[in-house]
């Protein structure tokens, strides 16, 4: 039986973690490229097959769609590298850096236990050598989020584990900027494009929960988060704010007082 | 966390305590005695159960659902202290279900225990019914710190522990998916006995064809109402056959929907865990609730655990489906650590979240 190229790929690669969805390596397409990051959605067996191929297919095109439309509009997302949609296998620029979920406090205090491969982890990891205050990540986290949702992509899996700090040395900053990092949004696998103010603010929400479930005392942070968002969604805000109250209130059997 | 036991600030029992558990929170009634003893064991003694249970095509409406747990009330408990050969005496504590749950049971049960509680003078305790379902969950099973996902008739959670409190990391943005499956059951005319969802069980090993429905995770959220009428749908489609047909035909059966019902909720219910898994690194899992006893949702819920080198707990339809006892469970850890609910505060709620709880027994 002969194998497919993106499988031989994947066999030649680096393996550097397993989320719930996929299987991550660090390839290379040749000897002296840089590095990709290949994203293997690997055959989930507790599916059915049919149900399987069917959202693995969707799931691979639809994300490598979102980054391409995120790219064209000049919004902080991995590079494209190679798709390959019936095998399950994206590959996407390789980015240094960590997940905002590493920078906050709380995000860290995990067991460890899948990332044991992951020198990061026991770097202690920390804000300053970003060259940001924590404010200033919040607000970095709103504004690319304004700007997807600007162009009405909805990124539908919002976590601080799906956000990376580029390090600082493997960044060109724009001109005129002095900020020596970028917030790049990944993992796309769950998104969709949508109109809606109601989707937006379920986005929104979704990153609230994310943050209230990992981090302590987060209502401030995501609150300058807000605040960012606001700045750039500027006139479409009143809207979103609107249906994200709504949202907020209709997880089930929340206490309806007043 | 995994890894790091912390000490947990429920102190050893000094004595042996016994704590009687009153569920009624929707068309289950049940009545529970659990046993903490010196050694630290936990020992059930007695878990009795009755269930209104409603003709084909019908659900349990909340004012029958009550009059049938006035009805059989004494019955149950009387069958529960027997069974246990303990008198109301010597019992520690009275728990009761404070909600959530149906309005007119809730009260109906809460009656009963604030009687029994002034009869024999006894402390009462109001529990939080998810809060019971996972501490049983964690009591038979063993499991330490895991993921829990509660699915049941009324809930659809996954949920995990930190600092005292139960959170819920992802729910159902609208029905529940027992709620889904029963009024799908209604709507092809299956029983209700023993229950709707074993029933659906049942007709869904018969099925083969996997038909296309919406599948509709939002992060770890699940949205579960669209799935239902897309499946409604089928039924009136002029392929459908209730009363089925030959393997080769192009046609749709009642068990293929009851099939590709299951294998598609409880796939998105298999994701959503799976994804709060990997968020917070956690390697234990525990299935509670009444869709918790499905085999078929158990044996999904394996092999992804395999998969990621992990352990799956479950339990069977004594302690999966609403029982007295998880009731007595939660209420004695929470009495054991100084906390009773005073009559005048004793009334029931039909929304109290998982997360509103102080779980004051653990680390």
């Amino acid at each position: 039986m002969t194998i497919s190229i993106s499988q031989s790929l994947i066999q030649s690669s680096l393996p550097i973690s397993q989320g719930a969805e996929a299987k991550v390596y660090k390839a290379q397409l040749t000897p002296d490229s840089p590095p990709i990051l290949l994203k293997y959605r690997f055959q989930k067996n507790y599916r059915h097959p049919f149900l399987d191929a069917n959202l693995t297919r969707s799931r691979i095109a639809g994300e490598a769609r979102a980054l391409l439309k995120c790219l064209r509009s000049g919004i902080n997302v991995p590079g494209i590298r190679m798709v390959d949609a019936t095998e399950g296998v994206l590959g996407i620029e390789w980015i240094e850096g960590h997940s905002v979920r590493k920078l906050l406090p709380g995000g860290a205090e995990d067991d460890g236990s899948d990332d044991v491969d992951n020198v990061d982890v026991i770097d202690s990891v920390n804000l300053n050598e970003y060259g940001v205050s924590v404010d200033e990540l919040m607000k970095l986290i709103g504004v690319e989020i304004a700007k997807m949702h600007q162009v009405d992509v909805i990124h539908g899996d919002l976590t601080t584990s799906n956000m990376i700090l580029r390090q600082p040395g493997s960044f060109v900053p724009p001109q005129n900027h002095d900020i020596k990092t970028a917030l790049v949004l990944i993992d796309f696998g769950l998104s969709y494009q949508s109109t809606l103010a109601e989707d937006k603010a379920v986005d929104l929400y979704v990153l609230e929960r994310a943050f209230s479930s990992t981090h302590p005392d987060s209502e401030p942070m995501f609150a300058k988060v807000l605040a960012g968002y606001a700045e750039i969604m500027a006139g479409d805000w009143p809207a979103i704010k609107h249906r994200l109250d709504d949202v907020r209130l209709r997880g089930r059997k929340r206490s309806m007082v007043g | 966390m995994p890894g790091k036991a912390r000490k947990t600030p429920l102190k050893d029992a000094d004595r042996d305590y016994l704590a009687l558990g009153l569920e009624g929170s929707a068309n289950k009634l049940g009545a529970g005695i659990m046993k903490h003893s010196k050694d630290g064991a936990a020992t059930v003694l007695s878990n009795i159960r009755h269930t209104y249970i409603t003709p084909p095509g019908e659900g349990f409406q909340p004012r029958d659902t009550a009059l049938h747990h006035r009805e059989w009330a004494l019955k149950v408990i009387n069958d529960c202290l027997t069974k246990a050969g303990v008198s109301m005496n010597e019992i520690d504590c009275i728990c009761f279900t404070k909600g959530p749950g149906m309005g007119a049971p809730l009260q109906s049960v809460a009656l009963v225990a604030r009687t029994l509680s002034l009869m024999f003078n006894k402390p009462l305790v109001g529990v939080n019914h998810c809060v019971g379902h996972i501490e049983m969950g964690r009591e038979i099973t063993g499991a330490q710190n895991p993921v829990v996902l509660y699915v049941s008739g009324g809930n659809t959670q996954v949920i995990a522990y930190s600092r005292q409190c139960y959170r819920i990391f992802g729910e159902t943005l609208d029905i529940a998916v027992g709620n889904c499956l029963d009024r799908f059951a209604r709507i092809i005319n299956l029983s209700n006995d023993p229950s709707p969802g074993y029933n659906i069980e049942q007709e869904a090993k018969k099925g083969h064809r996997l038909l296309p429905l919406p599948y509709a995770t939002k992060g770890m959220d699940v949205s579960l109402s669209g799935i239902l009428s897309a499946i409604e749908a089928y039924t009136v489609d002029k392929r459908f056959r209730p009363e089925g047909g030959t393997k080769d035909e192009d046609i749709i059966t009642p068990q293929d929907l009851c099939f590709s019902l299951q294998e598609t909720v409880f796939a998105m219910l298999v994701e959503i865990t799976e994804r709060a898994m990997a968020h917070i690194g956690s390697k234990e899992v525990l299935i509670v609730g009444g869709v918790g006893s499905n085999e078929r949702l158990q044996q999904m819920m394996g092999i992804m655990a395999q998969e990621r080198e992990a352990r799956v707990f479950a339990t069977d339809e004594r302690f999966c489906i609403d029982n007295g006892i998880m009731i007595a469970q939660a209420g004695l850890l929470s009495y054991r650590m100084g906390y009773k609910t005073p009559l005048a505060k004793s009334s029931c709620t039909q929304r109290f979240r998982t997360d509103e709880v102080h779980v004051a027994w653990r680390a």
